[in-house]
Order: C-alpha cells, then sequence, then structure tokens
C-alpha cells in the first residue's frame, strides 16, 4: 500500500512556509561578526583610542616605531606559522634565535669575518635547528611538542657552551687580548639604517611576509602544507609527500627564527645571552591570536602578522599611559586569551 | 543470501504498534540558504521499525541529528510518548531511550581507547557504589556484551586500529549495550560485509520481537524489504510517500527519485575488451599468499569481490603505490612499472580512490573545489601557482556530471551529505583520462539514482582507461562490472564474465571456498 503526497517537491532553496515572519536571530549573528572581525575591529578601535588620546602615538615615527618593534615577533611568528600549517608545533624558535644571535656575534667579533659571511652562517644554523626537529618528528616519529622541546634545550645548551655562558661585544676580551672583529657596515644598516625613511628591519620582515603569504596562500606548495595538516593519510592518498613537506616546514621555520636573530643582533649591536628566549611565546602567541583574524580558524599568515603588530601597539600605547612594563606580560596574556575565545568559543564547532 | 522473510514482531508487539513511540511533527530545518528539512512530520510507532529513505542529501542524517539531540530544530516539533521534547543534547535523547548510530562511524567510539572500554563507556559515566573500577571488569563485563550480540572483537586493541566495519560493529553494539527504546540505525551496512551484516539484522530482528522501535536508513532496497514494516520516502527534505510491508519496490524507487526516475537504471550494455593497459605477473597480496597472474584491460570494467579482509585492498593499493610489492613484476602500458609512491602512481596515471573516506579522503573544513583538486594540483597551478579560475571550472565540471547537490565549489565538505561527498570524491578522478582507475568501495552511502550516474560513468570512462571497481557487495560488483574476480584468502578463486554470474553464485564463491580451506589465517 503506498500513500503519495503532492507529486511537486519544493526545491532546496524555496522559502520556508513561516519565512516572512522569522526575525533572523541576533545572537548566532553576532557570534559570527565577531568571529569574523573582532580581533580586526578592537586592533582599529585601539589605534583610534590612542591616537586620539595621546598625541605621541598619532606621528609617522611612531607608527615606524610600532612596526620595528613587531619586526623580529612577525618574522619568527611566521615561521611558527608554517610549522602550525603541518600540524605541528616548533617550541625551538626562541632557542634559534639566540644561537643565531651567538653565530653572527662570534662570526664576527670573534673570527673578524664579514657581516655577509656572519648573516650566511646565522641562517645555515637556522636551517640546521630545522633540520634537527624534522630528523626527531619525521624520522625519528617522536612527536612534535616533545621533540621540539628537546631541540629547544639542546640548542640553548649548544649556544651557551659555545660562548662560554657570556654575552659576545665589540671590545670584549678574549683569553687576555681585545677580540679583533667588529660588527660591520651591513649589520648597521639592518640595525638602524633606512630606505626611503622605512627602518631597514621592516622592509626585511615586508618581504619575509609577502613571500610567506604568497607560499601559503597561492602556491600548491601551500595547498600541501595545509592538506598534511588537516590530514596526514588523507595527504598521502593524494599523492602529497607527507614526509617532506613537514621536514620543509620545519626548515622553513628555523630559516626564519634565524632571520628574525639576525634583525635582533643587528637591533642590539651585540650578542646577548638567551635574548632569544621572550621570542618563543611572543611568536607563538602572535601565530595563535591569528587564528581569530578574519575567521581563518587555522594557522595564516596575515593573522600571524596582525598578531604581532597587535601586540606591540598595546605595549606601545600602554607605555604613553606609564603603564609598567613589568605588566606587558599580563597585557598579552589576555590579548591571547580574547583571540582564542574568539576563534574557538565563538568559530564554528569542530569535530573532535 | 538474502532470505525474504517478513519482519517478525507481529505477533505480541501487533496490538501495541499503532500507538506512536515517536510523533514528529511539521519538523523543518534550515542550513543559511539550505533548506534541509521542510514541514517534515511522521510517527515511529511502538515495536515497528520503519525505513527512513530518501537519495543523497534528502534530509536523512539531518532529521537524525535532531531526533539524536545534535542539533536543534529550525522549527516544528518532536514529541515522545506524548510529550512534546525539545533536545538540547544527545544525552537528554538517550534518557528517554533514544539510541542512535550515526552515518560518520567515527561518531560512535573514541580513539585512543581500546574496544572494551569503547563498548563500556556509557556505564563508566554511571554512580556506582564502588568507584574503583580496574580494566579486568570492564573488560569482562565487555567481553559478556559481545558473547550475548554474538560478536568476536579483539577487546584489547585500540579502537583505530580497527577496521571500518569492526570500528561499526563496535558503534552498535555500544548502542545496544544502552538497550534503547528507539534505535535509530544511520546507513548502518555502509561499511559492513554481508556476513556482519546478517548479524545486524539478527539484533534488529531480537528488537523488533522485544517490541523495540527502530529508525532504519538505507540506500540498500533489500535490507528495507527485509526488516522494515513501513517505509517513509523524504525528497528534498519534503516527506513524499508512505509505503507498508509488503513494499512495491518500483513505487518506492521511483518516489526516492522523483523525476530522475527515468534515468536508465543499470542498463544492459555490451563489453568489448581492449588492449590490456596493466598486466600482473607472479604478484600476491600478502605476503604468504599464492602469487598469480592477472591482466586489466581497457574497454571493461573489473569487478573485484570477497569478505572484508579477502586481500583486496591490499593487491589494489600495491598497484596504487600506497604499499610497496609483495613479489612479481607489473607492466604498464607494455613498460615496467614499479610505484615509488603514491605520487608516482599517480604521475604514471594510476589513481585510487581508497575505501574509507572520513579517515582517507576527508580534510576538514576544506571547501569542496580543493578537496577535487588536491590531487592534480600539477593541473590547477602555473609554475607552482594555484590558478583559481581553472580551478574551480573543474570543480564546477565534476559537480555537474555527479550531480552532486552541494551549495557550490566553495562549501565545506562537511556540509554535504555523506552519498554527496562520496560522488564527488570519485568523481574528481573521472574527468581526465588516467591509465588506470581504482576505486575501493565507491557505493559506500551512495544511492540508487547515483550509484547508476557513477556506473555509467565508468563504462563511459572504461572505453578509454582500465577501470577497477572493488566492494564485499557482491550485487554491487554485479552491477557496474563486466567481469568479476574473486578474492578469498588473499587468492584469486574465479574469474568470470558477469552476465555469468548472479549474486548467489558469487557469494557462494566468497564463502564456501574459505569453508573449505584449512589454511584460513585471516589477512588485513
Ligand atoms: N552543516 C551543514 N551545513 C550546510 N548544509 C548542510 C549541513 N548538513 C547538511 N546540509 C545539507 O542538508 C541536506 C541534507 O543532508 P543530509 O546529510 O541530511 O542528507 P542524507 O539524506 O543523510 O543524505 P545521504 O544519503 O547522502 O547520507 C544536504 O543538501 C546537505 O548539503
Ligand atoms: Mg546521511
Amino acid at each position: 500500500m503506498t500513500t503519495t503526497a503532492p507529486a511537486d517537491v519544493p526545491t532546496a532553496s524555496a522559502p520556508l512556509p513561516g519565512d516572512e515572519h522569522r526575525r533572523p536571530a541576533i545572537g548566532p549573528k553576532l557570534a559570527a561578526f565577531t568571529f569574523k572581525y573582532g580581533l580586526v575591529l578592537v586592533l582599529v578601535l585601539m589605534i583610534v583610542f590612542f591616537a586620539v588620546t595621546q598625541p605621541a602615538f598619532r606621528t609617522v615615527d611612531n607608527f615606524l616605531f610600532i612596526l620595528q618593534a613587531s619586526a623580529v615577533v612577525a618574522i619568527v611568528g611566521l615561521g611558527a606559522t608554517v610549522s602550525m600549517t603541518v600540524g605541528g608545533f616548533d617550541l625551538s624558535v626562541g632557542a634559534t634565535v639566540s644561537l643565531s644571535v651567538m653565530v653572527a656575534a662570534t662570526t664576527m667579533v670573534k673570527f673578524a669575518m664579514t657581516g655577509t659571511t656572519a648573516i650566511l652562517f646565522a641562517l645555515l644554523a637556522g636551517v640546521g635547528v630545522g633540520l634537527l626537529n624534522a630528523f626527531l618528528i619525521v624520522i625519528a616519529r617522536i612527536p612534535d611538542l616533545v621533540a621540539t622541546l628537546a631541540a629547544m634545550f639542546l640548542v640553548n645548551g649548544v649556544t651557551l657552551w659555545w660562548v662560554n655562558g657570556q654575552s659576545v661585544a665589540v671590545g670584549m676580551t678574549i683569553d687576555g687580548k681585545p677580540a679583533p672583529g667588529v660588527f660591520t657596515e651591513v649589520f648597521e644598516w639592518l640595525g638602524s639604517g633606512r630606505f626611503l625613511g622605512i627602518p631597514a628591519s621592516v622592509i626585511v620582515s615586508a618581504v619575509v611576509f609577502g613571500l610567506v603569504v604568497v607560499l601559503l596562500n597561492f602556491t600548491r606548495w601551500g595547498r600541501a602544507l595545509y592538506a598534511v595538516g588537516g590530514n596526514p593519510v588523507a595527504a598521502e592518498a593524494v599523492g602529497i609527500r607527507v614526509r617532506r613537506y613537514r621536514v620543509l616546514a620545519y626548515v622553513i621555520s628555523g630559516l626564519l627564527a634565524s632571520i628574525g636573530g639576525v634583525l635582533l643582533v643587528a637591533r642590539l649591536g651585540r650578542g646577548d645571552v638567551a635574548v632569544g628566549d621572550a621570542y618563543l611565546l611572543q611568536a607563538i602567541s602572535a601565530a595563535l591570536v591569528g587564528y581569530a583574524v578574519l575567521g581563518a580558524n587555522k594557522p595564516n599568515a596575515v593573522g600571524t602578522l596582525v598578531g604581532a603588530v597587535f601586540v606591540a601597539t598595546l605595549i606601545n600605547g600602554l607605555t604613553m599611559f606609564n603603564f609598567p612594563y613589568y605588566a606587558q606580560s599580563f597585557v598579552q596574556g589576555a590579548l591571547l586569551v580574547v583571540a582564542l575565545l574568539m576563534s574557538y568559543t565563538l568559530g564554528p564547532r569542530r569535530r573532535r | 543470501m538474502i532470505q525474504h522473510h517478513t519482519p517478525g514482531g507481529l505477533g505480541a508487539a501487533e496490538s501495541s504498534r499503532t500507538a506512536p513511540f515517536v510523533e514528529i511533527s511539521q519538523l523543518s530545518k534550515r542550513f543559511g540558504a539550505t533548506v534541509a528539512l521542510r514541514s517534515v512530520s511522521f510517527d515511529i510507532r511502538k515495536g515497528e521499525t520503519l525505513g527512513l529513505l530518501g537519495a543523497n542529501g534528502a534530509g536523512k542524517s539531518t532529521l537524525i541529528k535532531i531526533l539524536s539531540g545534535l542539533q536543534p530544530a529550525t522549527s516544528g516539533t518532536v514529541s515522545v510518548q506524548g510529550e512534546g521534547r525539545e533536545f538540547t543534547s544527545p544525552n537528554q535523547a538517550q534518557q528517554l531511550g533514544i539510541v542512535t548510530v550515526h552515518q560518520n562511524i567515527d561518531d560512535g567510539v573514541v580513539f585512543g581507547m581500546t574496544v572494551a572500554e569503547n563498548l563500556m563507556l556509557d556505564t563508566l559515566g554511571l554512580f556506582q557504589p564502588n568507584p574503583f573500577l580496574t580494566y579486568r571488569k570492564i573488560r569482562r563485563r565487555a567481553r559478556a556484551l559481545l558473547e550475548e550480540l554474538e560478536l568476536e572483537l579483539p577487546l584489547d586493541l585500540p579502537v583505530e586500529q580497527l577496521s571500518a566495519s569492526d570500528r561499526q560493529q563496535v558503534s552498535i553494539g555500544r548502542a545496544l549495550a544502552k538497550s534503547p527504546n528507539l534505535l535509530i540505525l544511520d546507513e548502518p551496512t555502509s561499511t559492513l560485509s554481508s556476513r556482519e551484516a546478517e548479524l545486524l539484522f539478527g539484533a534488529v530482528r531480537d528488537l523488533q520481537y522485544r517490541g523495540i522501535s527502530v529508525l532504519y536508513v538505507s540506500h540498500r532496497m533489500s535490507e528495507i524489504e527485509e526488516l522494515c514494516h513501513r517505509a517513509v520516502v523524504l525528497r528534498n527534505g519534503s516527506v513524499v510517500s508512505e509505503h507498508q510491508q509488503p513494499l512495491d519496490l518500483r513505487a518506492v524507487t521511483q518516489s526516492i527519485l522523483g523525476d530522475l526516475a527515468s534515468t536508465s537504471l543499470g542498463a544492459g550494455r555490451q563489453h568489448a575488451p581492449g588492449d590490456v593497459v596493466m598486466r600482473l605477473r607472479g604478484v600476491r597480496s600478502g605476503k604468504e599468499t599464492a602469487p598469480f597472474d592477472l591482466e586489466v584491460r581497457r574497454g571493461e570494467v573489473l569487478g573485484v569481490t570477497g569478505l572484508v579482509g579477502a586481500g583486496k585492498t591490499e593487491l589494489l593499493e600495491q598497484l596504487a603505490g600506497t604499499r610497496p610489492l609483495e613479489s612479481g613484476v607489473i607492466t604498464l602500458n607494455g613498460s615496467e612499472y614499479k610505484p615509488k609512491s603514491v605520487a608516482d602512481a599517480i604521475a604514471k596515471g594510476v589513481v585510487m580512490m581508497p575505501e574509507e573516506r572520513a579517515v582517507q579522503a576527508i580534510f576538514p573544513d576544506e571547501s569542496v573545489s580543493r578537496h577535487l583538486s588536491i590531487g592534480r594540483m600539477g593541473k590547477v597551478s602555473r609554475l607552482g601557482f594555484m590558478d583559481r579560475a581553472r580551478e574551480r571550472s573543474f570543480a564546477e565540471q565534476v559537480i555537474a556530471k555527479f550531480a552532486v547537490k552541494a551549495a557550490g565549489p566553495d562549501a565545506a565538505i562537511e556540509t554535504l551529505s555523506g552519498g554527496n561527498q562520496q560522488k564527488a570524491l570519485v568523481g574528481r578522478w573521472l574527468v581526465e583520462q588516467q591509465s588506470l582507475v581504482i576505486l575501493d568501495e565507491p557505493f559506500r552511502g551512495v544511492d540508487i539514482g547515483a550509484r547508476a550516474v557513477i556506473a555509467t560513468e565508468l563504462h563511459e570512462y572504461s572505453e578509454r582507461a582500465a577501470v577497477i571497481v572493488a566492494s564485499s557487495d557482491p550485487e554491487e560488483v554485479l552491477e557496474v562490472a563486466d567481469r568479476v574476480l574473486v578474492m578469498v584468502d588473499g587468492r584469486i578463486v574465479s574469474d568470470s564474465p558477469a552476465f555469468e554470474m548472479n549474486s548467489e553464485a558469487l557469494a557462494d564463491a566468497m564463502s564456501e571456498v574459505q569453508r573449505t580451506t584449512t589454511s584460513g589465517a585471516p589477512q588485513s
């Protein structure tokens, strides 16, 4: 026996009965809006507020100063972002910054080589750490978090050992004699030079940012990186060399951390011990704040840059209000919590 | 294989079968611009097994998610035993005895826990006077449960190491352990072999005799006919018809497909085997099985069937570069073929669609279009840069050709119904020229209309390339294949043209031989 309803079945896009009376629900819409634009909106409002209340804030110089202050965090954070795209996590970026700072400083000061050589060695050191991470994770199959934690300790240890736990500065005495080398011109330019009025470090970070944006968003390799992070089994099944991409991601992460280190040592003009430590948390939190930018809900280059600039702006503005420097950590923590609330609590529910 | 006895429970439960257990009234659900359910009303009576039918994307899973408290309805009511209810969580539905086995099998198991822990998961949260629950105790109870259900599962293995069908059995076992008043099964047999399916049918009949209601979703008509007292058909989110036992299958099919019913279903065809594309010499499916030779030709669809674990996947994965070759030599279009990786195989024109969709093919939160281009990025990029326009037009081509129901190429893959995901993922390999296309269980969760579309496309496609289709369901294989191989314990026990076979003969070949062999070392 069969009973059949009228033959004409409405299509999926036809309105539901009662649709005309339906008022769009405010709650979910607001949540969706906040999820997407919330963080950018807060940044803009914050900039407007500081600009209105603090005349010193709204100068071009201060603007460039903020960008300069966020340059190293942004570059290191972009590296961490790339490691996150493959579903990993690089805890060794801070240690890599320290390592490359020391490598660059000793190359010039102790061995009196050129700045270009120093940069080359520093970047090679960064790639080396990336390869170490890749070895531990891809070959030895240690989970990312644990492997890069171990690498962090190892790299920190090696760095300290290498300089006997001492800072490296021009004119320091080594074995009773003054050190032969100096920071060369390249480093002076990187540290305080300008091009068309823009600080060198800002130019370098802009270039790095551009390259990472292009890599992640516009190339097939970027697609593959995200695919590996999304589902490595499925990625393998469509012919993506998962292991190679994970190696690539960690090498890029190490390389960018060492670029950050080079900029840092150029700005400081000396190789301080453990100077990179602070950059681990800042870089990672910039990358995580980036999840909440424009509703990406995944590691992304634009978000990381916004995250880095956000922190620098906030600290800059608060300093003008005489906010104590020791409260900076708290401010960063609060920002991270807000960003995580936006991406995880207000964002679409994820499975598992 | 399938005996046509009428559903049980007609005796004692008959009188109460008229009283509704769940009443669904004017239920609607919308996702943005898509209306998934439109004023749906029907009852699920006490003690009856109700079939819920409909094409891919008709709204079956959505309805079930509402009934089980996973998603809220946009409007309408659900009442249980005469009382209006609004479920805001799966827990609430379960307290009323509504227990669901969802279409995505991994929703029903917790990774990282053993089979025993998974089976007992729901009792772990209950209050017990003795707070110390040892693993031994859990294990003992889980074993008792398995014995009661006549299931055989490795209790101490983490669930993620189980095959899809075993994981499905775990979720079914879990559901039955909750002693439901209404058991909802969303395509439970799509990953089960026929033997495991028979066990499930036994369990359902047992529930029928005990007067427990079942809501049963399947694309396999034979199951609906065998198990259900009544069937409701959804099309585009509306109830279009209701059918009583004995079912008029033609009317049901027509009602499911609507206008599409006119498209020829499994039209007969003559095939002319062409050149050999791939030649296997001394290849084996596993380490310890006997080697064999095989030729795969253009112009015919080669079906491979056998029970779950017979070695189909193991063999096919060697061809696709997923596994290293055990032994022997393969030639592809005349030259030696020894894929070092999947990428290598794809470059040589050998592509494979793996059997487990959720685990092996879905990238969470990514768009349909990205899923379609991920395996062929070389063709939608220039110097490494993605060409979005070409990517989009390829996606539109697949969507149109395989009638994929999606909001558009940029819709997230999870917003598609299970069958539509499958159509898109199969279709992405069939638009371009390949040498050999291997599809492992391509019909999982695909409705009859779409099956016909895929079968027709495969036949047309096989004029240009070799096609292998593996399935543990003999009827599915006969629907699409021109030549059928039967595998048992890693060996090929029969190789014959499809027109010489029928599903009974295939089922016999799949199981008989296995019973007589003593060296029944299970594969995989
Ligand atoms: N989260 C979601 N967002 C947007 N659309 C959705 C979502 N979930 C389901 N849909 C849409 O609702 C419709 C019904 O989907 P549903 O999963 O209920 O189909 P189904 O009948 O179970 O199909 P199948 O037989 O393929 O499993 C489909 O058009 C689907 O694309
Ligand atoms: Mg479904």
